[in-house]
C-alpha cells in the first residue's frame, strides 16, 4: 500500500520549470530515495510534498486524502540547508521544535536526553547552538527532526557534512525507524548510499521523474545483458566486437552491455583468451549509478518510455 | 485562531525578545535618557553665558545719564557685578570720535557693547547699540524693560501722571489659557498637555521604529539561517507571520506600558509635585485607548516590517525597502509635532483618522483638545480596516519571500509574487 502518492506535480519559478509533471508513490514502511544530481528538483519536490510550496498543478495524496496541515503534523523534516536558532540553547531548541509539532512534556524530555546521550552531546545541553561545531549542529538538527516521533521522516541530503562515524550512527537510526514502521524519504545525489539503503526510488533529472519503482525490479530490468566488471588489462579489443552493445567506464568498475543475454559466457571467454585479469565479473548486475548515467544521458523521448518500471 | 503551533512560536518570540538585554536596557534607559535630554536642554537654555558683561551707556544729557545710573545700579545682576556699566555723557558728534577710539575694545571684547541714547531717542525710543554681536538677544532682552522704564518715566515726568498710571502704561498684556471641554469644568490650562503630546508622539515613534526593526531583523535572521524551512515543515507561513507580529506587538505594548508609568504616576499621584502649570491630565480611559491604539499600530506596521524582512536577506538590502514604511511613520510624526501650533488645524484632524497616520496623530491630538467620541471610534475602525487590508498582501509576499534566496528582487518582481497561486 502507498503511504504517499505524488501526482503530476509541476512547479515553475520565473519561467523555469523546476519540477515537471512528477508522479511517483512512496509505499508504507519503506525507505524511499529521491535521487538525482544537484539542482534536479529534489528539494522543490519535497517542499511541495510538505505544502511549503504550493504546486502550480498536481497534488500529493496522503493515505487517500490531500496533504495539508495533517501531513505537517506527522512529518519530521531535515532540510538540505540546515538551520537552527544560533542564540538558542541546545535543550531549548529540541523542546521548541517538538512543541510546535504538538509534543511537549516529560516524555519528550526523556527522549531528548536519550538521543543526546546517544549522539554524545549530553554535556552540551546548555550550550548555545552557535557554540557547537558544524557537525554537532547537524546532529542536534537531526534529533529535532525525529524527537517528536513522526510517522514520516524526510531527510534532504542527510549525510552531507557528517564524518564516517556519525554517518553510520545516522544510518543505524534510520534503519531502526524503518523497523518501527516509519516511512523514510531521503533525497540524495549519492547513488551508492541510495543503493544500499533504499527499498524504493524515484530518479529525478531536470525536474522530470525518469525512473520510479522498487530498487529490486529496477535493477532486474536494467541488469539484463549487463555485466559489471573489475579487471586489469586492456579492453580495447572489445570495441569492434559484434556481441558488444556498449562499454561504459565508471572508474572503479566497467559496465559492459552485450547484445543478447546468451553472449555473456562468450564475453567471459573472450576476456580470458585476451589475457585480461578478471577480478570481478557479475552477470546481470548493474549499479544505480550506471542506470542513472544511462538514463540521464538519453533524450526526452526515450525517457518517457523507460519511466515507471 | 491561536493553536498550539502559534503558541509555541509565540512563546519563543516573547522569550527571545522580552528577555533580551537590548530590550531591557532600551525599555529602562529610554525614559532616563529622555529626562536626561530634557535636563541638558533646560540647562543649556538657562545658561546664557553673559556673566561678567561690561557695557557702556552714553546719553546726551547728564540728567538722563544719572536717571539710568540710579535705576540700573539698583538691579541685582548689576549690584553683584554680573553686568557692569560705565556711564558717560557726550554729544552726538563727540560720540562718533569716542566710538572710533573704543573700536579696539569692542573688537577684543574688553567691553561687550555701547548703548547710545541720542536726544531724539527720548521720544522715539530708538536706542543705538554698538557691539561685536549686536544681535545677541541675551543682553538686549535683559535690559529692554529697564531702559523702557527710564525712558517712560523721563517722558511723562512733566506731564503730571501718577505712579499708578505709569505702572499701568508700562505693563504688558498677559494671556491665561482656559481649556473648554465637554464634561469638565472650565479650568486653567498649563503646558502639561503640550508636553504630554510631545512625549506621546516621541514614544510612539521610537517604539514603532524600534519594534519594527526588531521584527524585520528577526525575520531576516530566520530567512538567512534557513530555520524558516524547518519551521515551515511544522507550521504554515501565516501562523509563522502571525506569531512573529503578535510576539513583537505584545513586547511593544509591555514596553509602552513601562514608558507610560511615569506619566500615570505624575497624573494620578502626588509623588511628583509638579507646578500646576505643568500638570498632566490623562484619564484611565485614555491610557487604555493609548495602549490599544498602539497595539493596532504595531500590528499594522510590524506586518509591513515583517514583509520587508522577508523580501531581503540582509540589513543593507533592506534599507532600500524600508523607506516607504518609515515614511508612513515619519510623516504622521511631523504632523503630530506641527499640532503644537494649532491642534485643531484640519490636516491634523484628517490625519488623526487617516490610515497609518491615525496611530501617531490621534494620541497627540487627544492630549491637546477634546476629541469627539465618533472620531475616536472612526480612528479605531480605520486602524482595524487597515490591518485587514494589509495582512493578505503582506502575508502573500512573506510566504514567497521568506523561502527565496539569491539576488535582491526588484519591486516589479515582488508585485508579481502577489499573483502566485497559493
Amino acid at each position: 500500500m502507498n503511504a504517499l502518492e505524488v501526482r503530476n506535480l509541476t512547479k515553475t519559478f520565473d519561467g523555469i520549470t523546476a519540477v515537471d509533471n512528477a508522479t511517483f508513490e512512496v509505499p508504507e514502511g519503506s525507505i524511499f530515495g529521491l535521487i538525482g544530481r544537484n539542482g534536479a528538483g529534489k528539494t522543490t519536490t519535497i517542499r511541495m510534498m510538505m505544502n511549503i510550496y504550493m504546486p502550480d498543478s498536481g497534488e500529493v495524496i496522503l493515505r487517500g486524502t490531500k496533504v495539508g496541515q495533517n501531513f505537517k503534523n506527522k512529518v519530521g523534516y531535515l532540510p538540505e540547508e540546515r538551520g537552527l536558532y544560533k542564540k538558542m540553547k541546545v535543550w531549548d531548541t529540541l523542546l521548541f521544535f517538538s512543541e510546535i509539532k504538538g509534543n511537549a512534556g516529560k516524555n519528550v524530555q526523556k527522549k531528548a536526553n536519550e538521543y543526546l546521550k546517544r549522539f554524545d552531546l549530553l554535556d552540551r545541553k546548555n550550550s548555545k547552538i552557535e557554540d557547537l561545531s558544524k557537525g554537532n549542529q547537524q546532529k542536534i538538527q537531526f534529533i529535532s527532526t525525529i524527537l517528536h516521533e513522526p510517522e514520516f521522516i524526510i531527510l534532504d541530503e542527510p549525510f552531507s557534512g557528517l564524518d564516517p562515524i556519525n554517518t553510520n550512527l545516522l544510518r543505524e537510526i534510520i534503519v531502526e525507524e524503518k523497523k518501527k514502521g516509519k516511512v523514510i524519504i531521503l533525497s540524495t545525489h549519492l547513488m551508492d548510499f541510495a543503493e544500499r539503503m533504499c527499498d524504493h526510488i524515484a530518479m529525478i533529472d531536470h525536474g522530470k521523474i525518469i525512473l520510479n519503482g522498487s530498487l529490486n525490479s529496477i535493477k532486474q530490468k536494467y541488469a539484463q545483458k549487463n555485466i559489471s566488471l573489475t579487471y586489469k588489462g586492456d579492453l580495447s579489443f572489445l570495441n569492434s566486437n559484434p556481441i558488444i552493445e556498449k562499454i561504459s567506464d565508471y572508474g572503479n568498475s566497467t559496465g559492459i552491455k552485450v547484445k543478447d543475454a546468451s553472449y555473456i559466457q562468450q564475453l567471459l571467454k573472450l576476456l580470458i583468451e585476451n589475457k585480461i585479469e578478471v577480478k570481478n565479473f557479475s552477470a546481470n548486475e548493474i549499479s544505480l549509478q550506471e542506470i542513472f548515467i544511462e538514463l540521464a544521458g538519453k533524450d526526452e523521448h526515450e525517457l518517457m518510455e523507460v519511466a515507471n518500471v | 485562531m491561536f493553536n498550539y503551533r502559534i503558541l509555541g512560536l509565540l512563546k519563543r518570540e516573547l522569550n527571545e525578545k522580552l528577555l533580551s538585554k537590548t530590550f531591557i536596557i532600551m525599555t529602562l534607559a529610554l525614559p532616563a535618557l529622555m529626562f536626561l535630554i530634557i535636563g541638558v536642554q533646560t540647562l543649556l537654555m538657562s545658561y546664557e553665558g553673559d556673566e561678567d558683561t561690561k557695557l557702556e551707556l552714553i546719553t546726551e544729557s547728564d540728567l538722563l545719564t544719572n536717571k539710568f545710573k540710579t535705576e540700573l545700579d539698583e538691579l541685582p545682576f548689576i549690584k553683584n557685578n554680573y553686568y557692569s556699566f560705565e556711564y558717560n555723557t557726550m554729544s552726538k558728534e563727540s560720540f562718533k570720535d569716542y566710538l572710533e577710539n573704543k573700536k579696539e575694545d569692542l573688537l577684543s571684547e574688553k567691553i561687550q557693547g555701547i548703548f547710545f541714547f541720542s536726544d531724539s531717542s527720548k521720544e522715539s525710543k530708538i536706542i543705538e547699540y554698538y557691539s561685536k554681536a549686536p544681535k545677541n538677544a541675551t543682553i538686549t532682552q535683559k535690559l529692554n524693560s529697564y531702559f523702557n522704564k527710564v525712558l517712560v518715566e523721563n517722558y511723562f515726568i512733566n506731564k503730571n501722571l501718577s505712579e499708578n498710571d505709569l505702572d499701568f502704561a508700562r505693563k504688558r498684556v498677559d494671556f491665561t489659557g482656559y481649556k473648554i471641554s465637554k464634561d469638565q469644568d472650565i479650568e486653567e490650562e498649563g503646558y502639561g498637555g503640550l508636553i504630554l503630546s510631545y512625549i506621546l508622539t516621541f514614544l510612539l515613534y521610537i517604539s514603532l521604529i524600534m519594534m519594527g526593526q526588531m521584527t524585520m531583523q528577526s525575520v531576516m535572521e530566520e530567512k538567512t539561517s534557513r530555520v524558516v524551512e524547518v519551521l515551515l515543515s511544522s507550521v504554515n507561513s501565516k501562523e509563522l507571520m502571525t506569531s512573529k507580529i503578535f510576539g513583537a506587538a505584545i513586547t511593544g505594548v509591555i514596553q509602552m506600558a513601562v514608558w507610560l508609568t511615569p506619566i500615570v504616576l505624575v497624573s494620578f499621584t502626588t509623588i511628583f509635585a509638579l507646578p500646576t502649570e505643568l500638570a498632566v491630565n490623562i484619564t484611565v480611559g485614555q491610557i487604555i485607548y493609548l495602549l490599544f491604539n498602539f497595539f493596532l499600530g504595531l500590528l499594522t506596521f510590524l506586518g509591513l516590517f515583517a514583509m520587508i524582512g522577508s523580501i531581503f536577506e540582509n540589513a543593507q538590502e533592506a534599507q532600500s525597502g524600508m523607506w516607504p514604511v518609515l515614511m508612513l511613520i515619519m510623516i504622521p510624526f511631523f504632523i503630530a509635532l506641527s499640532m503644537v501650533k494649532n491642534p485643531s488645524n484640519p490636516i491634523v484632524e484628517i490625519a488623526s483618522m487617516f490610515p497609518f497616520a491615525n496611530i501617531i496623530v490621534m494620541p497627540a491630538r487627544m492630549t491637546l483638545i477634546d476629541v469627539p467620541l465618533w472620531q475616536f471610534i472612526l480612528s479605531i475602525v480605520v486602524a482595524i480596516a487597515t490591518i485587514i487590508a494589509i495582512f493578505p498582501v503582506a502575508g502573500k509576499i512573506f510566504r514567497i519571500g521568506i523561502l527565496r534566496t539569491g539576488k535582491k528582487p526588484k519591486w516589479s518582481e515582488v508585485v508579481k509574487w502577489l499573483k502566485y497561486k497559493d
